[in-house]
């Protein structure tokens, strides 16, 4: 209960602690428009005027700040030893002021005085014998510079005084990083990252630039078990800096699901978005979709999925999305999604129900440019016809693409040669399609037509296989075709089929092309199976037969390792 | 395969060999220019090792286009030459008769090379956590080398080979001081335990004493006629464990005992190659062994930036020795570190050829000399492409540096002593 007598006294109370807050109040309030007049100055390059109202700022009460404020612009006007004047006065005063004494051997031995830096440090040593501090700064200044070497004797002073350097785990790691000294930094680091978390990113600095040959031993450090998740973060992240986006993903996907995790994952996510790396990009956005459901994530993860080439997992990731977003956004976002994942698949009815379904709710401008997409899935069932007649319905010139393409599957090359020419999406498929229509004088081959069909359908024995026999038909594009045929054989693994193809090239049409690269694929392909003798000989002879090939200084690095009786 | 198909290839492959041809006929000579048309200067110098294995005539033109080989034609080293991608120009007799002439009418020499040099490289059997320029030199231009180390130079006969390499090797026996920094590692605790067992196997007390019998066998190599070429810490070290046959200038933490408190004044200099008078680095703490090398790299404070020097030119005719130490396309080079990066002029002993120099500086980079029948030289820095190399560094890859002017002067060293003996002019 509020008495009048408490009244009194809170009142009293209250107007001496006014008393005593105000002038402090508005001296710090003084001291900031000090430091910003002077950061005013500084900005604008009025460097003489900077240096005085730093020096107002110091002498406000602040010399840490004006301190810092000091060396910067006299760096700026060549004058870094000025500062050293300001700074033995005020380290007189504050002989254990960490600021000034970092700036003092900073400064000292940006001049060049590092004799003087070395006393400077001892004096403070000799101040706080037991702190780390003056060996963190010193250290971390020495390595900063590189000088790796300096900075570790002052580690073992700090071992010798301070009994151990568990006090200085971070300018260890980066010390051993800086000597080269890699699988003992990431040792050291992941000691520094059980301790603080926050150092994910040093950590990130201090080991990205390994060399790629240490990277794995930095990796099996990283990752012995258990690994805090500090650790596995920060393995994520290097592996990320190292172009790994996949071995990146299995690192972060250890961590449990909780708030940091799920902001890692986004982090992620976004990184392997950007990078194009749709697989990592996928699995990221299917773990955060566990964890935190929406329409959004799912719409990304169905995305992901389909760019790396998973109409199937796009899919459920639809189904997911759909029972989240309302209708309208479900049908803006995810059916044309679905529509072309089920076109990849081949389901073209499952495609036109769909379609269908939705037609009502749809412009009929959209329903129409659906049609490629209808047209695309017959194509992939094998089914031309349907895939002609789903095309009627749309109003597409003798040069839309996927009416070249149907010429294509048809054997009709002229008309495919006109559609081919601007191609909206330059896939690994279109390119061959134009290297071939480029390459034969041929108006018409139904075996081409065969061989592109099974290759839409993605049955590839059969589209090696029909690749390899329309070489016989169509003579003029035959080294290409059989290095189309061949190429296949070596995404399915299968070197032994490719080498007669590559054999032929280089027998029959030594002239070709194609000769050249087929030497190279079939150096390498000896070089898997382990015959190196072989893989000499086959790039001997892309060397001498064709030296005016672009492949020659490839195939003459290739040479040195395989002369050394090296394996792929 | 139809008729018609084989016939086109036969044509094919007639009209492909008469135009391969076609650039040969009437061609007695190939001439591997050695001058920025050159695709591949180190690999060059690998082709005119080659033809001398198989005993084939080879000449150096020194100071003609860069210091150009000439080779007879020959379908082999023609081959040699187009798959290693180094650039060969055809010739005439009559075409290498003006040659001749031009290279007679100026500071130019032909020399002839007789016979490949057996080569050695002294390097431990591991490879350390450092790559040697030399081996990676020798490796990529395709030139046969001997590895060996501490027991097969005390030993073995060294006269078997016409030439020994010395790189990083510290012949103090302090192991570079790297004690400092690196003691606790693997790669120095398993060099540390090798070395003394070494001792141990040859009777040796320590260490220092076993490296100062290396360097006494390789002096008497020297002696005996044989031609060295040491680079980085070597040069600098090898010196030091000559003139130090009687007295301890090894740390502590080396042989147990700490350095002789008088040993800069109880340093024999006679028995040296190239340097005297100099002073050592007392402290065991300091990773410096003297003040012969003039950049000082792994003492911070004083530690000298790195500048670029020069080649001096010589007189081919009567200084041909020099001239084929020299022999590049480039005549000033970015200076790169190494444990011993360059040489105080202060400390050269006054027959010692400089054949490359800073401008201004107190230092030189690169010098030679006799001593007894045979030859040293020394070129100060670890990697000519690798100006900071750290420990740990991953070698340098010679295939991104074929035309590297730094590595010419180390293989120019190589063709060295394969020069025929000329009576010298002066």
């Amino acid at each position: 209960m509020i008495t009048v007598g408490n009244f009194v006294r809170a009142l009293a109370l209250s107007a001496c602690v006014a008393i005593t807050v105000r002038p402090v109040v508005v001296h710090a309030q003084a001291q900031d428009q000090l430091i910003q007049r002077a950061i005013d100055l500084e900005n604008a390059g009025k460097w003489r005027d900077a240096v005085t109202a730093w020096r107002a700022v110091i002498s406000a009460g602040q010399p840490g700040q004006g301190v810092l404020g000091l060396e910067r612009v006299f760096s700026q006007l060549a004058q870094d030893d000025s500062v050293l004047v300001a700074l033995d006065t005020l380290v007189r005063q504050r002989p254990t002021d960490r600021m000034l004494r970092g700036s003092q051997l900073r400064v000292l031995r940006a001049v060049a005085r590092d004799k003087d830096a070395r006393d400077a440090f001892n004096e403070w040593v000799r101040l706080q014998p037991h702190d780390p501090t003056p060996y963190r700064e010193f250290a971390g200044q020495l390595l900063m510079d590189g000088r790796a070497a300096l900075a570790d004797t002052i580690l073992q002073e700090a071992t010798k005084s301070l009994g151990s350097t568990k006090e200085l785990r971070i300018e260890v790691a980066q010390l051993r990083a800086g000597l080269g000294l890699w699988s003992e930094a990431a040792v050291a680091w992941r000691e520094a990252l059980a301790n603080e978390g926050y150092l994910e990113q040093a950590a990130q600095y201090s080991l990205q630039p390994a060399p790629m040959e240490k990277r794995d031993s930095i990796r099996a450090i990283l990752r012995v078990t258990p690994a805090p998740m500090s650790v596995r973060k920060t393995l994520g992240l290097l592996e990320m800096g190292w172009g790994q986006p996949r071995e990146a993903w299995r690192s972060f996907s250890t961590l449990a699901p909780a708030d940091s995790a799920f902001d890692t994952w986004s982090d992620f996510a976004s990184d392997a978005e950007r990078a194009t790396a749709w697989g990592p990009a996928r699995d990221a956005l299917a773990a955060m979709l566990a964890a935190r459901p929406s329409g959004p994530l799912a719409t990304r993860a169905a995305t992901a999925a389909l760019n790396a080439g998973e109409p199937t997992a796009a899919l459920a990731f639809i189904a997911t999305g759909g029972a989240l977003l309302p209708p309208a956004a479900a049908r803006t976002q995810l059916l044309p999604l679905e529509l072309k994942a089920l076109s990849q698949l081949g389901r073209a009815r499952d495609v036109e129900a769909r379609l269908a379904a939705n037609a009502p709710q749809l412009d009929p401008a959209v329903v129409k440019s659906y049609a490629r997409v209808v047209a695309w899935a017959w194509i992939r069932n094998g089914q031309i016809d349907k895939a002609r007649a789903a095309l009627t319905q749309a109003t597409l010139d003798d040069e839309d693409e996927v009416t070249a393409w149907i010429a294509l599957f048809d054997g009709d090359l002229v008309k495919a040669r006109a559609g081919l020419r601007h191609p909206t999406e330059v896939t690994p498929d279109v390119v061959n399609a134009m290297a071939l229509l480029g390459r034969t004088k041929s108006d018409s081959s139904r075996a081409i037509g065969a061989a592109f069909m099974a290759l839409a359908r993605n049955d590839s024995t059969q589209a090696a296989q029909r690749f390899e026999r329309a070489a016989d038909e169509v003579v003029d594009a035959a080294p290409l075709l059989l290095a189309l045929a061949a190429r296949i054989h070596v995404a399915r693994r299968g070197d032994g089929q490719a080498i007669p193809l590559w054999q032929r090239i280089v027998q029959q049409y030594a002239t070709a092309p194609e000769a050249a690269e087929s030497d190279l694929e079939w150096a390498r392909a000896l070089r898997r199976k382990g015959d190196a003798a072989g893989a000499v000989d086959r790039l001997e002879h892309l060397i001498l037969t064709y030296p005016q090939s672009a492949l020659v200084p490839q195939a003459r690095r290739e040479l040195d390792i395989a002369r050394t009786g090296a394996t792929a | 395969m139809t008729v018609r198909r084989s016939l086109v290839q036969c044509m094919v492959v007639a009209v492909a060999f008469l135009s391969g041809a076609a650039a040969t006929v009437g061609a007695q000579h190939m001439l591997v220019p050695m001058d920025d048309i050159q695709a591949n200067h180190l690999k060059a110098y690998g082709l005119a090792f080659t033809a001398l294995k198989t005993g084939t005539k080879t000449e150096w033109f020194l100071n003609y286009r860069g210091g150009a080989f000439l080779l007879p034609e020959d379908p082999a080293l023609r081959r040699k030459a187009a798959l290693d991608g180094i650039t060969v120009e055809s010739m005439s007799d009559a075409t290498l008769a003006g040659i001749r002439k031009e290279i007679a009418a100026g500071n130019m020499d032909a020399v002839a090379l007789e016979k490949a040099p057996r080569i050695a490289i002294y390097s431990p059997p591991k490879s350390p956590p450092w790559d040697d320029a030399v081996t990676l030199a020798l490796k990529y231009a395709g030139i046969e080398f001997t590895q060996i180390w501490d027991d097969e130079v005390l030993k073995s006969d060294l006269t078997k080979f016409d030439w020994i390499h010395l790189h990083h090797e510290d012949f103090t026996g302090q192991m570079n001081k790297l004690y400092l920094g690196f003691r606790d590692t693997p790669w120095f605790i398993e060099q540390r335990d090798r070395d003394m067992a070494t001792a141990q196997r040859n009777g040796l007390a320590n260490v220092p004493a076993v490296k100062k019998a290396v360097a006494g066998k390789l002096r008497d190599f020297v002696e005996k006629g044989g031609f060295l070429f040491a680079m980085c810490g070597a040069t600098e070290t090898i010196e030091l464990a000559m003139g130090a046959q009687n007295v301890d200038i090894a740390g502590p933490y080396s042989d147990g005992t700490p350095m002789d408190a008088d040993a800069d004044s109880k340093m024999d200099w006679i028995h040296t190659f190239a340097f005297q008078n100099v002073h050592l680095e007392m402290s065991p703490g300091v990773n410096a062994m003297s003040d012969i090398d003039g950049h000082q790299v792994n003492v911070p404070a004083r530690r000298q930036p790195l500048g670029q020097f020069t080649l001096f030119n010589f007189s081919a005719k009567f200084d041909p020795v020099a001239t084929m130490l020299l022999q590049d396309h480039r005549k000033v080079i970015p200076d790169y570190y190494g444990v011993t990066t360059s040489f105080a002029k202060a400390v050269l002993k006054p027959g010692v050829t400089i054949l490359a120099t800073e401008d201004g500086a107190p230092w030189v980079k690169y010098i030679h000399g006799d001593y007894g029948k045979g030859s040293w030289t020394y070129l100060g820095g670890h990697d000519p492409e690798d100006p900071q190399h750290n420990i740990g560094a991953a070698p340098t890859d010679l295939a991104l540096h074929p035309n590297s002017p730094g590595y010419r002067l180390i293989l120019n060293n190589v063709l060295f002593p394969a020069a025929k003996k000329k009576p010298l002019k002066t």
